[in-house]
């Protein structure tokens, strides 16, 4: 198993102090049962300042970790320091069978990532956690229980789909007062208004859906005023468009039936996606083409890791995975860093386009790759056209990916573009936040890269110039 | 109906309101008014959605320069966002001089990172850096992009004010009278500050042919200018004819005799008694600027060697001509004044210092070797003052210096393991460390906690590794 490398520990910590401090602890002293399997799992006890010692756990498949200290930094010190200490190979580490409280992390996981999961081990009677005791002893003794939980969760759907479709029409209510007042004035009181329809969703059980409104103000507000009002017919109608898609999700395709429920807000649990045999599946090596993090109006950080499929082959050649954590947990990163690359098999959740997936099983972890990602040969033109193509299945769609060849990154007096090499074709504008960054990639002439577009503007996550590779961090 | 038909029905009712009297024209769109009001929204948003981003009607043509000097190597890319990120000026500096040196440059998509090192150092980072500085300068005010060693008479006023500084100095050793030429040519379009620097270099190669100028300048605008002017036309004038600067410094000098079997004279500052303690230094710079020793000797009525003898007890006396005898390069005299006041140098990093003093490296080191004498400090160098040394040489300290501050107690008691902080005296020890000694360092920053020693190390490496690229 390849294990994690210095330059990811460094990508992974949430700031310098961090570094320094894990520093400090790459020795073997303060370090008792360093210990690893063949599955690529790290752990040992570290003795801080409290009574008893933190328990650390590294996944070197994902770089997940987990250490029970009471640090808000993610990865704590003690993580990043064992991670270190595994990097620089100085302190042997046993091979030790897996101690409970390892396993009982591999359970919470339920990532399926790496997997980590060692089935054997899984399945071993001596590892088995005392609810998932608890659990199988319930399954055994009450099957009538079980049968009258199942209908009591059939007739909570059935309750949420009734609060859902009244949420709907008064979500039609509050629009029609919109377009009543005239959407030219809407940007001047969204914020107010958004917040109060936002709220009532969620008393809808329509979270998605709430929070896609919650959002709608600052994506009107990050345009130009003049750009306003048309930004304001076109959100508020794709919000009519999927409040109907709803109601008459009957009569539309299973993919596209997947695709309004899941903004509307259902889910579908990871488990239940890694177990789902229909579900598409993609084996091959994967780049990571971009990683972005961003906090949402509801207080959890969004973190998104953008994948390309290299090579040819069926299937989808670019998979978002997200995760969501809590923003007041303070990890402000994912685990993945552009450029690496991974031989892994990735599960899709249902979609007329699919992209959104889980990692089913990793054969080669994450590693480091200089190597150009071989990215779509479409040019800027085509790949906006594939977004063309992606708006007329999805109707709602909010962010598409984008690969392309031979483009450039020209200023104009509003800020930077994408543009085609071929003048006048496409020019995408760059979100502001990237004016400064990526102003240095107007010193080449042709950029092979890849990029979210959402409509108005492009968010640049990775360029291959004859500078080398462009990240945007 | 067509989606141009569809939008000019709608769009002008959804944005201005469908009140009850109004929205007829979306009928027809859904069952019943409320229902035709929303299609319209959706359909006319959808319509909207997929219009293709207008294209700029002009893109601002960049011309990026052209740079002859490779770009670091990749893998010293992070390590080096890594040390400036809040790394000390003395750390950033070393990088810029080690990348100036090596003929390198950092790589393009880092600038933006590097932004505020690159706008401090952006002349001895080479033509895109001074680019990426002046990107969004009004175009009045943008020079042009030039290595130093690419500048000539015709384009020398467009490079930076360093370079330009550099520039004139080679030629005024060259040529003197076509450097004054050249500054007298540009002296109109010049700001105070290059004012300043560019006039104080006519101290090379002073002659009479200069006089002309000097006079012509002495009712500057800017009183640093007018002080330059008139410093240099006293340097000019008859060393034996009246000096008022020199007259004043005499009046504060008391002379008198001392010991029982040889008379030895003594002499003794004394300071206006409105001058406090911290502004003693600023107060003897400002007196004794004028004045040379020449002039001091003569004025005292004994040889220039005897000075130092007659005003070792006097610790003020003893630095203002430690100040006389740098400016004059006197590196004996200096040496001895040293002798008898080890910290001068400390004193010396208190002022500040507008004339231009750049210095070859031969007489830098000679310099240092009379000003810096370890052994004889009292433990406790103040941290200012080794930043302040670092700056006025702008490069490492010969070898035999740096072992004697390795080994003195002044810098072995900063480094003892239960000292807190000190990462800031690391760095700058660290920056004026030599190639040859760096293995000695390591070995002397070793016991030391991660923090004190994180950056002075991570520099060391880097500058490491710029010495081997090839």
């Amino acid at each position: 198993m390849a294990g994690i490398s210095l330059e990811k520990i460094e990508a992974l910590a949430p700031d310098q102090a961090s570094l320094v401090a894990a520093r400090k602890l790459v020795k073997a002293s303060g370090w008792s049962g360093l210990s690893s399997d063949s599955a690529g799992l790290i752990w040992g006890e570290c003795q801080g300042s409290g009574s008893s010692p933190y328990r650390v756990i590294v996944s070197e498949a994902d770089a997940g970790y987990k250490c029970t200290c009471p640090s808000r930094k993610f990865p704590c010190k003690h993580s990043l320091a064992i991670m270190w200490m595994r990097a620089e190979q100085k302190i042997p580490f046993d091979s030790s069978s897996t101690p409970e409280w390892v396993n009982e992390w591999l359970r919470r996981r339920k990532t399926g990532a790496g997997s980590s999961a060692d089935p054997e081990k899984e399945n071993a009677p001596a590892t088995k956690s005392l609810t998932d005791a608890a659990a199988d002893k319930t399954e055994e003794i009450d099957p009538k229980a079980e049968a009258r939980a199942a209908a009591a969760r059939e007739r909570a759907r059935r309750e949420r789909e009734d609060a859902i479709l009244a949420g709907l029409d008064d979500l039609d209510t509050w629009l029609l007062d919109q377009v009543e007042a005239g959407l030219a004035g809407f940007a001047g009181q969204a914020g107010k208004s958004c917040r109060s329809i936002a709220r009532r969703l969620v008393d809808a059980k329509a979270p998605g859906l709430a929070t896609r409104v919650d959002a709608l103000p600052n994506r009107i507000y990050s345009l130009p005023e003049s750009a306003r009002p048309m930004a304001a017919v076109e959100q508020l109608g794709q919000l009519h468009l999927l409040a109907d898609a709803y109601r008459r999700q009957d009569s539309l395709s299973i993919e596209l039936r997947a695709d309004v429920r899941r903004e509307v807000g259902w889910t579908q649990s990871r488990e239940a996606l890694l177990s789902d045999e229909g579900a598409l599946t993609v084996s091959g090596t994967w780049r990571v083409v971009g990683a972005m993090s961003e906090v949402q109006p509801d207080k959890l950080r969004r973190l998104e890791t953008w994948l390309w499929r290299e090579g040819s082959g069926e299937g989808p050649h670019c998979a978002l995975l997200l995760d969501f954590v809590p923003v007041a947990g303070g990890q402000t990163k994912g685990t993945y860093r552009t450029g690496e690359q991974m031989q892994a098999t990735l599960v899709f959740y249902s979609s007329a386009r699919p992209l959104r997936a889980l990692i089913k099983e990793v054969t080669s972890p994450a590693q480091e790759c200089d190597e150009d990602v071989s990215l779509t040969e479409s040019d800027l033109p085509g790949a906006y056209e594939g977004y063309e193509e992606a708006l007329a299945a999805i109707p709602w769609l909010h962010i598409w990916p984008m690969s392309f060849m031979n483009a450039k990154v020209r200023r104009s007096r509003s800020g930077l573009f994408l543009c085609s090499a071929e003048d006048g074709a496409v020019a995408l504008p760059l979100i502001t936040g990237q004016a400064d960054v990526a102003a240095p990639l107007g010193a080449v002439d042709s950029v092979n890269g890849f990029a979210l577009w959402d409509g108005y503007a492009c968010r640049l996550c990775m360029a291959q110039t004859p500078l080398g590779r462009w990240v945007a961090e | 109906m067509k989606v141009d038909e569809l939008r000019s029905k709608t769009l002008s009712v959804l944005l201005s309101g469908a009140r009850r009297e109004s929205g007829g024209e979306l009928l027809g769109l859904g069952s019943g008014r409320e229902q035709s009001i929303l299609n319209a929204l959706s359909l006319a948003g959808q319509s909207l959605r997929f219009d293709r981003p207008a294209v700029p009607s002009e893109f601002a043509v960049e011309h990026w320069p052209r740079d002859d000097r490779p770009i670091i190597p990749n893998r010293l890319r992070r390590p080096i966002l890594r040390l400036l990120d809040r790394s000390t000026d003395d750390t950033a500096r070393a990088l810029a001089l080690a990348l100036e040196r090596r003929k390198l440059r950092p790589h393009p998509f880092d600038l933006p990172m590097l932004d505020s090192f690159v706008r401090r150092y952006a002349d001895r980072l080479g033509a895109t850096a001074q680019f990426w500085v002046q990107k969004e300068a009004p175009a009045q005010q943008i020079r042009g992009y030039f290595d130093a060693d690419e500048l000539s008479a015709e384009n020398w006023t467009e490079a930076s004010p360093r370079s330009r500084a550099r520039f004139l100095r080679d030629l005024r050793k060259q040529d003197a009278n076509a450097a004054r030429k050249l500054l007298e040519q540009s002296w109109s379009r010049e700001n105070p500050d290059s004012r300043v620097q560019l006039l104080s270099i006519l101290h090379t190669g002073l002659s009479q042919e200069d006089r002309q100028f000097l006079e012509s300048i002495q009712k500057d605008r800017a009183p640093r200018v007018r002080a330059i002017a008139h410093r240099l036309l006293m340097a000019l004038a008859d060393p034996t004819g009246e000096n008022p600067a020199l007259a004043a410094c005499l009046g504060r000098i008391q002379r008198s005799k001392a010991g029982m079997l040889k008379r030895r004279n003594i002499l003794k500052l004394e300071m206006p008694a409105n001058v406090k303690e911290h502004e003693a230094n600023r107060w003897i710079q400002e007196q004794f600027a004028d004045v040379t020793l020449e002039q001091l000797a003569r004025g005292c009525e004994m040889p220039e060697r005897e000075l130092v003898q007659a005003a070792e007890e006097d610790q003020n006396l003893l630095f203002a001509l430690t100040l006389i005898a740098s400016r004059e390069k006197n590196i004996d005299l200096l040496d001895e004044i040293t002798d008898e006041l080890p910290d001068a140098w400390g004193r010396m990093s208190e002022l500040t210092w507008e004339e231009d003093v750049e210095r070859e490296r031969k007489e830098i080191n000679s310099w240092l070797a009379a000003l810096i004498k370890p052994k004889k400090w009292v433990p406790a160098v103040p941290f200012p003052a080794w930043s302040w040394l670092h700056r006025q040489i702008e490069g490492p300290l010969p070898a035999d210096i740096l072992r004697g501050i390795l080994a003195s107690r002044a810098w072995t008691e900063q480094i003892e393991p239960e000292k807190k902080g000190g990462s800031e005296l690391v760095q700058v020890i660290c920056a004026l460390c030599p190639p040859e000694l760096r293995e000695a360092i390591r070995a002397q920053l070793e016991p030391l906690e991660i923090d004190r020693k994180e950056k002075g190390w991570t520099l060391l490496e880097i500058l490491d590794e710029l010495e081997n690229v090839r």
